[in-house]
């Protein structure tokens, strides 16, 4: 959501609207983490009222899907690509085996045995 | 100096001998011999000095042998002991009662940095006096990843990559914890490209522990929160508490 969106570019990767909202994401997930904490705490706390707690769960269902961890999902930092991303190298296995070929993953070498 | 000077002292044409039973012929000390003993102050000093054996004949004076003239250099002057060492295994401290006080864990992709590293590791823990052991080479761990070479329908044709990470463990035995602290900033600020270390530091103190970390506390604190907040519990999101509080007391949770 651009509502969301930070005005001045603040990413220096590969550029996509997918990227840039990916970031966005990762950055309200960040911001809203602690109050998302704490809803689930008090609903999860069996000692307090329970109409507490499903306002609790109301306002918890009722934040933006932002706020969300399983929004966020791994891009590749060279081509933007959402699938077939090693976690190690943060590459889509195109890009890293680009990269492995230029040698510029330390400790990378082509494998036989 | 002559050029076969230079040249000529390789690792390999001197006998390095694997196991020697005491090289203890240097004293050159640069901190005064301490054991994890001595961190109790009423303890008598143990540590022996270090017993006067004359040179392996590796560092004896040899006449050097110059290739260019086919002559040997009668009038040559020999090379620091301490120099000539670097052509040898590093030195050894005798352990006196076996206690392990550190592990350092090194770890690269690439062997012969870590071979080097662990060798300056040993001979800079040799002249803080600390009986270090080791290089144990630890397990590989071998990381593989397989990618199509191509786009997604040839399937058929893969490539393997390989990550292979080399471990080696220095173990320092009997070092009074301050000297293994001065070991572990040595080999940190003079840390070698490609190598990550890690090291589990053991300290032995008297029996009333608990009574002298209650005397510290107060001093200690700041220092600690300062550490807790950096290194621990990352696993509690900061904040939480104070969002709790704030949501019970807010508007939607109070009219109830």
């Amino acid at each position: 959501m651009s509502m969301f969106r930070s005005k001045k570019l603040d990413i220096g990767s590969f550029l996509n609207i997918k990227v840039i909202r990916d970031h966005t994401k990762r950055k309200v997930f960040a911001q809203y983490e602690p109050e998302r904490q704490a809803l689930r705490y008090i609903i999860q706390n069996t000692t307090l009222p329970a109409k507490t707690r499903a306002e609790a769960q109301l306002q918890l269902t009722q934040m933006h899907c932002y706020t969300r961890p399983t929004q966020i999902r791994g891009r590749c930092l060279l081509g933007g690509k959402g699938r077939g991303i090693f976690r190690d190298f943060r590459l889509s296995r195109y890009n890293f085996r680009m990269q492995a070929l230029e040698g510029n993953l330390p400790g990378v070498q082509k494998a036989s045995w | 100096m002559t050029r076969s000077r230079i040249l000529q002292p390789l690792r390999q044409s001197i006998a390095r001998p694997l196991a020697q039973p005491s090289r203890n012929a240097f004293s050159g000390s640069v901190v005064a011999r301490r054991s994890m003993a001595s961190v109790d102050d009423s303890a008598p000093s143990e540590a022996a000095k270090p017993e006067e054996i004359p040179p392996p004949a590796a560092l004896l004076l040899q006449p050097e042998f110059n290739h260019l003239t086919g002559k040997t250099d009668e009038g040559a002057v020999r090379l620091p002991r301490a120099v000539q060492s670097l052509y040898l295994q590093p030195l050894r401290r005798e352990q006196t009662y076996g206690v392990p006080t550190c592990d350092l864990q090194l770890r690269s992709y690439s062997v012969p940095n870590l071979e080097f590293f662990c060798d300056f590791a040993l001979r800079a823990a040799y002249y803080l006096n600390l009986p270090a052991f080791g290089p144990v080479p630890l397990p590989k761990i071998t990381e593989r990843w397989t990618v199509p070479k191509s786009h997604f329908i040839f399937k058929k044709s893969q490539e393997n990559w390989e990550r292979i990470t080399r471990r080696r463990l220095i173990q320092i035995r009997d070092g009074h914890p301050e000297t293994v602290q001065i070991w572990l900033a040595f080999l940190q600020k003079h840390a070698y490209y490609g190598i990550g270390m890690k090291a589990n530091v053991w300290e032995y103190s008297k029996l009333d522990v608990a009574g002298q970390l209650d005397g510290n506390a107060k001093s200690m604190q700041e220092i600690v929160e300062a550490k807790m907040m950096q290194h621990l519990g990352r696993d509690k999101t900061a904040g939480t508490v104070q969002k709790v509080q704030e949501l019970l007391e807010s508007e939607r949770f109070r009219h109830q």
